[in-house]
């Protein structure tokens, strides 16, 4: 709905919208800290924000799995159960891009 | 859809003029947070992000904050400054109101912060993220005027300058000594950080010298990547001395920049103390601290166990298994203001699942990095088993080298995410 709208608008509508707060599945805020929300000029970690979700799971699984080599992903991705890991690919797959 | 719209607000909320935000108005509560670095900035922009009908006030009596991360390498001449600086425009702009002062007082059952400058701030939930500050008792010989002789640089700004400066006008051949305090400090893996950047940059510039560091402890975070990478960049060079070899350093002499430890005393040409610490001074006063100085709290929304509506995070909080780190203060401030946000609606803040990720340079194009995922057990934010580690200690592939980028771009993000 938001796209019909003009960019201030929208943003006025979506501030003044009801609060989902804490929709975001466990784990999803930390990620943030390296792959960024918004658009940093200067960055070689990827935005995952409107990556396929079975794309992100695929990493995920691979790296926790050492399959595919990572420096800290792996690490970090044994720390996540599979439907975990699913909540948090599909919350990113929904952000936009 | 509705996950969709709190990511949109997240976004949004740094382009945001501030008309529109005050525009909607007090409703859904008050929260005051007390201090600005990576945990209550964080935590003051994700709040009205999530909620733009709170009245978030955040306290910090500083305009400029100066991040710690990186400013090892300002030491090393690799960076200046003015690069760790950032300042609260971003803050502003997603509809927090600052409050360019301090908290003097906090009184829990009022619910009410006195500040510096005459007012008084109500709230409904109080966030509380005041850093760390030194305990001068605990090191006979230190204290702020020792600082000017020997800094200790442990808080990022003129003390870093001015450790660089005494680096630079050090004879080439003086001795560089360093103490480090025992656990738990501010970045565990920073004073080792630190003795591997001053060593790359008396390398190049000071050939002659050594630097010494005494430790109160045996062991320490990353110590097989550090000690290898040490022997392999700086042969020589950089001695540790342990807990058990008489690396407690008992007392300072900032006269003569003597150290003294329980087996003997270093005289140095260059002095860096890094104090034993502890939570914030306003964290004693609101009696959120408890005996050990440090704050504790419950594993899901951070909230103090000692007075409830006061949440406490980042480095002044016991956090159970994770590190006082940025990455670590800037995770629990999303989840805390998620948390806020679900018990001033009346509902149960979910349990979290919480990453750290810390990196450290021993070279400029040389990074290791420490990771853990944490979740509450038992009350306690604890290490998911078989999770996390460090980086391999065989670097195959350009590993140190990708790592050294993955450092610099991180600490990118995470301020831009923490100030907007
Ligand atoms: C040399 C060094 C290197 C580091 N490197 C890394 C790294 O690579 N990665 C990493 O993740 N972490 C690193 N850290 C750790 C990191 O700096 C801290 O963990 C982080 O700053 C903690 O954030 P915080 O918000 O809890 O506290 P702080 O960042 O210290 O912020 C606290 C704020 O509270 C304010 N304040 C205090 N008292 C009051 C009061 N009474 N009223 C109002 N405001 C108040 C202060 O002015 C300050 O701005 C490093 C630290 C050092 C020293």
């Amino acid at each position: 709905m938001g796209r019909v709208l003009l960019p201030v608008l929208a943003s006025a509508l979506l501030l003044a919208g009801p609060t989902q707060a804490a929709d975001a599945p466990p784990g999803a805020s930390s990620c943030t800290g390296c792959h960024a929300t918004t658009r940093i000029a200067d960055s070689v970690i990827p935005r995952i924000a409107g990556r396929k979700a079975a794309d992100i799971v695929t990493f995920m699984r691979e790296y926790k799995s050492g399959a595919w080599p990572s420096s800290v992903m792996g690490r970090i991705a044994k720390g996540f159960d599979d439907q975990q890991t699913d909540a948090i690919a599909a919350w990113f797959a929904a952000q936009p891009e | 859809m509705s996950t969709r719209r709190t990511f949109l607000k997240l976004a949004a909320a740094a382009s945001l003029a501030p008309s529109v935000a005050s525009a909607q108005g007090a409703g859904a509560g008050k929260v005051v947070v007390i201090g600005g670095g990576f945990a209550g900035a964080t935590a003051a922009r994700t709040l009205k992000a999530l909620e733009p009908r709170l009245t978030v006030t955040l306290v910090e009596p500083s305009p400029v904050y100066t991040a710690c991360p990186f400013s090892n390498s300002v030491l090393a001449n690799l960076r200046e400054i003015s690069q760790q600086e950032f300042r609260y425009d971003g803050v502003k702009r997603a509809g927090v109101i600052v409050a360019e002062t301090s908290a003097t007082a906090v009184d829990a059952d009022a619910r009410t912060v006195t500040l510096a400058d005459g007012n008084k701030l109500a709230y409904d939930r109080l966030v509380m993220s005041p850093g760390i500050d030194f305990n001068w008792a605990a090191l006979p010989g230190y204290d702020e005027a020792a600082a000017q002789k020997m800094p200790h640089a442990w808080k990022a700004g003129a003390q870093t300058t001015l450790l660089r400066n005494q680096l630079q006008a050090m004879d080439d051949g003086g001795l560089v000594v360093m103490s480090v305090p025992p656990n738990p400090y501010r970045c565990p893996p920073g004073p080792y950080e630190r003795a591997s950047l001053i060593a790359y940059w008396l390398a190049i510039w000071k050939p002659k010298s050594k630097l010494l560091l005494l430790d109160a402890k045996d062991a320490f975070s990353k110590q097989r990547l550090f000690q290898n990478g040490w022997a392999e960049l700086y042969p020589g060079r950089i001695e540790w001395v342990p807990l058990s070899k008489g690396g407690k350093v008992t007392s300072v002499d900032p006269a003569t920049l003597t150290f003294t430890t329980e087996f003997g005393s270093h005289k140095a040409a260059v002095g860096n103390v890094i104090p034993p610490q502890r939570a914030g001074a306003i964290a004693g006063q609101a009696g959120v601290a408890d005996r050990t100085g440090w704050c504790p709290v419950e594993p899901v929304a951070f909230e103090s166990t000692l007075r409830p509506g006061i949440h406490v995070l980042g480095d002044a909080a016991i956090m159970g298994g994770m590190p006082k780190s940025a990455f670590a203060a800037n995770a629990q401030a999303k989840v805390c203001a998620a948390a806020i946000v679900a018990l001033l609606a009346g509902a149960k803040p979910q349990d979290p699942i919480l990453i750290n990720t810390c990196y450290s340079l021993l070279a400029a194009d040389y990074g290791i990095s420490v990771a853990g995922v944490y979740r509450p057990d038992k009350g306690q934010l604890t290490d998911v088993p078989g999770a996390g580690g460090v980086s391999a200690l065989d670097s195959v592939g350009g590993l140190r080298g990708q790592e050294a980028l993955y450092a610099a771009s991180w600490f990118r993000t995470i301020t831009a995410e923490t100030f907007g």
